[in-house]
């Protein structure tokens, strides 16, 4: 592997080897679970046990997050990006239509947003440009912050400085997906820009955390390398975090690239059994993290794993910018969306498998920067 | 009757209110577990969403009174305005206190929670902290005022029942306020179990939540509660450690030769 891998991270030593039927039983229902579970759990081997280790993930949700689904919508501001990401249809030599919200129409999408009762709201930008650099987002989230009770953000690395503007402004969390841990393939995905600096990325939470976020969610897009490794190493990169940042919230998203999506083909296409197979197995071994599924998957797929593994969802999802009040330039999107489902019929959903949509779960009250340093 | 402060209880079985499937589902639980003392989190208050409210239905309820907590709050500071807002926002002179600076276990942080509950006890509440089952702690809560003190029996949600039973005898010892066992519990034999300890009453939300049916567990909780206290009430038999004969070892001693 190459050395840019941390040894902390490097999840080398648990690739590759047999389980037998009794490990991958015993690892269901492990009571004090750890890596080799994990191991097991997310082998070939395991691919026959779905049905039990769906039955334990959903008893552990249930148990941890009630029957509860917590719910939250993204919000492009801006889709100018110079990143050369083979697999991004926003990338910098694809001929996209970019878009930039301004103030006006970040109030007029907002409202919209508002209307269909989020209070919960992730702001999401390309690369860092000078079209919504730092400045630009820390208006915007103050600006949202007057909407919802909680706002995050999905954008670029920063600076600790930055994160702390950004904090102050009332950003309570970063989603920062590391795309892949492999950082050969990393290199190769990434073509040029500022993004094709892995450890840059790989260090974004613990700055975010230090910068005073609450919260930081991790992940791996699925299919671009190995996924049992990606898989590990979003283990390994989670105990990490919880383990240095005691007080942060961590959560963990699957994010899957499908072969439909901007033309790429994953060299590693991860299928539905094997996403479900994940989810599950890092439910069993991370009881406590919120699992977090987007609206990249099909509604068939959503449907079955809300509130079995899966404790929070996003939900009538626009990718592109001005989507929500549709009064914005037409931009182009960053990703098919999959389940276009409307509010009302995916909350019927919910409610038909016992599970409570939340749309409330935080209270601008809590909104001040956290503070993890020792004293 | 339970006395908290100046307010007097009918039931010994307090409930929480997230985690449940849906509001009706909440409010049947509630009406079937006999209660008369719900909280609610201040993050699940929502007035401009009645339909992702947990307040307004809960405040409609005739009989039972609310108790606005502070989850969510990492440290003193947002835990007082959490309470200060709370109360505005339900007019309750309760507020469960709980500070847990770990999203993921949720467990008390004591130095905080004692920070916080002197300046809420010279606010006015009554304050019942959620701590952990630490004897020294609860004294020291009861004697800066607080109304009441809720050790843990296990962690949030883990269902581990009474772990901390040896602690919680202690505390009862030595309180002087009313000792409500907060989270853990699983069943209501737990429950009955806190009761027959000599608690003054329990806090329960995943064990009736998470449960099948989760109306019927909170009518079969508040069987376990009054069967708890009749128990006490009545007083238990000693324990021994050894058997005791029917014919005493030592009844050579009065009998002549």
């Amino acid at each position: 592997m190459n050395k840019n891998l941390p040894d902390w991270l490097n999840p080398e030593p648990w690739l590759g080897l047999a389980f037998s039927t009794a490990d991958i039983e015993r690892a269901i229902n492990a009571d004090s679970p750890n890596e080799k579970t994990l191991a097991a759990l997310l082998s070939p081997q395991a691919a026959d046990y779905l049905e039990p280790m769906a039955r334990r993930a959903q008893a552990i949700t249930r148990r941890h997050f009630g029957r509860t689904i917590s719910l939250y919508t993204p919000l492009y501001l801006s889709n100018f990006c110079n990143g050369g990401c083979l697999y991004c249809g926003l990338a910098a030599d694809r001929r996209a239509q970019r878009a930039v919200l301004d103030e006006t129409q970040l109030h007029r999408e907002l409202e919209a947003i508002k209307k269909m009762h989020f209070e919960e709201l992730v702001l999401l930008t390309g690369e860092r440009m000078p079209e919504a650099d730092v400045p630009y987002l820390e208006k915007s989230i103050s600006i949202a912050a007057e909407y919802m009770a909680n706002v995050t953000i999905e954008v670029f690395p920063m600076s600790e400085p930055e994160y702390r503007t950004l904090a102050d402004a009332g950003c309570t969390g970063v989603t920062l997906y590391q795309e892949t841990y492999n950082p050969v393939v990393y290199e190769h995905m990434h073509r040029w820009g500022d993004k094709r600096d892995f450890g840059n990325r790989l260090d974004a939470p613990d700055r975010a955390l230090r910068g005073g976020m609450r919260s930081v969610g991790i992940g791996a897009l699925l299919g671009l390398a190995d996924p049992v490794f990606d898989m590990l190493c979003v283990y390994r990169h989670a105990k990490y975090l919880l383990k240095n940042y005691w007080q942060a919230g961590v959560s963990i998203s699957f994010p899957r690239i499908r072969p439909q999506m901007g033309g790429f083909q994953a060299d590693f296409p991860v299928d539905e059994k094997m996403l479900a197979q994940y989810i599950f197995a890092m439910r069993i071994v991370l009881p406590e993290i919120p699992l977090v599924l987007s609206t990249r998957e099909p509604r068939r797929m959503r449907d079955g794993l809300a509130g079995v593994g899966i404790s929070k969802m996003s939900i009538a999802s626009k990718t592109t910018v001005g989507g929500y009040s549709a009064d914005a330039e037409e931009s182009t999107e960053q990703f098919e969306i999959s389940d276009e489902r409307k509010i009302p019929e995916f909350c019927d959903m919910l409610r038909a498998k016992g599970l409570e949509p939340v749309f409330k779960n935080w209270d601008a009250t809590y909104r001040e920067p956290a503070h993890y340093e020792k004293s | 009757m339970l006395n908290i402060g100046d307010q007097k209880l009918g039931s010994r079985l307090f409930l929480g209110t997230g985690k449940f499937s849906s509001t009706r589902a909440m409010i049947d639980a509630v009406k079937a577990s006999g209660t008369e003392l719900v909280t609610v989190a201040l993050r699940r208050f929502n007035r401009e969403q009645a339909e992702d409210d947990l307040y307004g239905p809960l405040s409609e309820l005739k009989n039972v009174r609310l108790m606005p907590n502070t989850s969510g709050a990492m440290n003193a500071k947002e835990a007082i305005r959490a309470a200060l807002l709370g109360r505005e926002l339900s007019k309750s002179p309760f507020v469960k206190l709980e500070i847990h600076p770990n999203p993921h276990h949720l467990l008390p942080d004591p130095i905080e929670t004692y920070e916080a509950a002197i300046e809420l006890v010279k606010q006015e509440f009554l304050v019942l902290p959620y701590i952990p089952a630490d004897p020294v702690l609860a004294k020291r809560l009861e004697d800066i005022g607080c109304a009441a003190v809720m050790p843990l029996g296990a962690a949030i949600g883990t269902g581990k029942g009474l772990s901390t039973a040896e602690m919680i005898r202690i505390i009862i010892r030595d309180a002087n306020v009313p000792v409500v066992v907060d989270a853990g519990l699983r069943s209501p034999s737990e429950a009955a179990c806190a009761l027959e300890m000599g608690c003054d009453a329990v806090l329960v939300n995943s064990a009736i939540a998470a449960a099948e049916n989760p109306a019927a567990m909170g009518a079969a909780f508040k069987t376990g509660v009054e069967a708890g206290r009749m128990a006490y009430n009545a007083g238990l038999m000693p324990t021994s450690e050894v058997a005791v004969a029917s014919s005493p070892l030592t009844r050579f001693l009065s009998t002549s030769d």
